[in-house]
């Protein structure tokens, strides 16, 4: 909407950005990461979910705070989609947290090869004035 | 009460970079042959259109253009999308209208026209196939998907990418047989295995081809497969599975447990196992893929997919033939019109048809269809038997 503050997740400009969504970004602005949690059922979500896959009751953002997490699984991007064309080659990564949770990112100072199994740490970053985001740091 | 449906004639275009036509021309050469083979539209009651992605085209109501290119514009037609699964979901839309009596005739036609984009703009429309809030802003293509499966697949059963490239050897030597196949040449392993890599650990000849293509198939109900034919091709068994939408919350990455239920529910009703299967046509997107798939389909044990390819056992002469057509590696893959080109050519291989005898496999009494959406959320595998 005019004279709102845009601000996307990641590396696109994905215009879907609803208010729940858009709560979520906030929070990551401040660089904390927010799961989502059904008032009913307590079922846990990351990343958030607004209503619960379950039970179809609404969801309250908390924050997640695990940071250390497990490679589960990497690619490294050599031909990227139009639309992250300018930032090839990069590693898309599904990391995994001592919770079980995961959350799929890029890996953003690699020197070598990722290896499956490797430790890896969430971090976050600015991207550009509009897009902000979470990483994987070796 | 259901009746047994029966495919009972089929027709294919060229695939390939088709700049000479369009969604039109593609297909009515699809079309054509089954025209040719007496089933003019007067006998067709119905039409299930089959194609994934109206952004390639531009075109909207895409199935009203593509009913209206063969004459049948005056029948009822609708569009099933289940992403590169779409054909066999027509297929499987068709079954159910056939099987409860609704029509006797159905004709499933499948097409895709992807190359009126550019490789990036195809790459980006497909890597939109992914969760759009949590996966698209990363970037994941849709080789990524398969290459997240890969790297993952490598580590826990200590898989060396040769593997892979004897797979995409494979599909290029049937490929190369087969005069319907977008990139119908032989692949040397050194050439496979040491190509320019897109996503690692897949390369170029790990993933399959950006096509343009038609395929059709006719469905027909039981009381009236005489009218079309003394070789009918019945569909045995049916299975649909589906997995998450993101390949995160997947509990297993080395298998797309979407394609294990379909399997499952697929051999069920067929009432037979994976032993009774004489060929596979396996959606081979990536050649990981075809490799998860020898698993997921009861081909071979968790991890042990890879002896399969190393002792040719998936060779057209082997124990179970896979993709002895080109797959979608080398024939192609125009996304909506693939699952119904895999049943076309079970057809054409039981009926003894396949254009050269050194990809024709010896006596197809079942075929087996294994066709998934996406990176797994949709799956559908039919088991086709032979009637005559």
């Amino acid at each position: 909407m005019s004279g709102e503050k845009e601000i996307y997740l990641g590396y696109t400009t994905d215009k879907a950005v609803t208010p729940f969504f858009k709560q979520f970004l906030e929070a990551l602005e401040k660089q904390q990461l927010m799961k989502s949690t059904c008032k009913k059922c307590k079922s846990e979500y990351l990343p958030p979910r607004q209503y619960c896959q379950k039970c179809l009751t609404e969801c309250e953002l908390t924050e997640f705070t695990e940071r250390d997490a497990k490679l589960v699984s990497f690619t490294v991007v050599e031909f990227a989609p139009e639309s992250l064309a300018s930032r090839q080659p990069y590693v898309v990564a599904i990391g995994e947290f001592p919770s079980g949770r995961r959350l799929t990112a890029h890996i953003t100072n690699l020197m070598d090869m990722p290896k499956v199994g490797m430790k890896l740490k969430l971090s976050f970053e600015r991207v550009s004035d509009k897009q902000v985001t979470y990483k994987w740091q070796v | 009460m259901t009746r047994r449906v029966a495919v009972v004639a089929g027709g294919h275009s060229k695939f390939g970079k088709r700049y000479d036509a369009t969604m039109r021309e593609l297909c009515a050469e699809a079309y054509k042959p089954v025209y040719d083979a007496g089933i003019t539209q007067d006998r067709i009651d119905a039409t299930v259109l089959s194609y994934a992605a109206s952004q390639f085209t531009g075109q909207g109501a895409g199935s009203a253009l593509m009913a209206d290119s063969i004459g049948l514009q005056e029948k009822p037609h609708l569009r099933v999308e289940s992403a590169c699964a779409t054909g066999t979901a027509s297929i499987r839309a068709a079954y159910g209208m056939v099987a409860s009596g609704l029509y006797d005739v159905m004709l499933v036609l499948g097409v895709e026209q992807m190359n009126r984009v550019s490789s990036a703009t195809a790459t980006e429309y497909m890597s939109r196939a992914g969760d759009m809030r949590w996966e698209y802003p990363y970037g994941i293509s849709f080789p990524a998907f398969y290459a997240l499966m890969a790297s993952r697949y490598m580590a826990e059963y200590n898989l060396p990418h040769d593997v892979l490239s004897m797979i995409s050897v494979k599909s290029h030597h049937y490929g190369a047989q087969n005069p319907k196949a977008h990139l119908p040449k032989e692949v040397s392993f050194e050439e496979a295995n040491n190509a320019v890599p897109i996503c690692r650990p897949l390369n170029l000849y790990d993933c399959s081809l950006i096509t343009d293509g038609a395929a059709a198939v006719v469905l027909v109900a039981e009381p009236r497969v005489k009218e079309f034919t003394d070789q009918p091709m019945w569909i045995k068994g049916m299975g649909a599975g589906a997995s998450e939408m993101m390949i995160q919350d997947r509990p297993s990455l080395t298998s797309i447990p979407g394609a294990k239920r379909a399997a499952k529910a697929a051999y069920k009703m067929a009432g037979l196992q994976p032993k009774d299967i004489n060929m596979a046509e396996v959606h081979d997107c990536f050649s990981i893929a075809e490799l998860i798939a020898y698993e997921d389909l009861g081909f071979a044990e968790p991890g042990k997919g890879r002896q399969l390819i190393e002792n040719k056992e998936v060779y057209h002469t082997g124990r179970i033939p896979v993709n002895c057509d080109g797959g979608l590696k080398s024939k192609g893959h125009p996304l909506g019109a693939t699952g119904v080109s895999m049943t076309y050519e079970v057809l054409s291989q039981m009926r003894k048809k396949a254009e050269k005898p050194t990809r024709q496999i010896k006596d197809v009494k079942y075929g087996l269809v294994h066709n998934v959406g996406q990176s797994g959320q949709f799956v559908n595998v039919i088991i086709y038997e032979r009637g005559w």
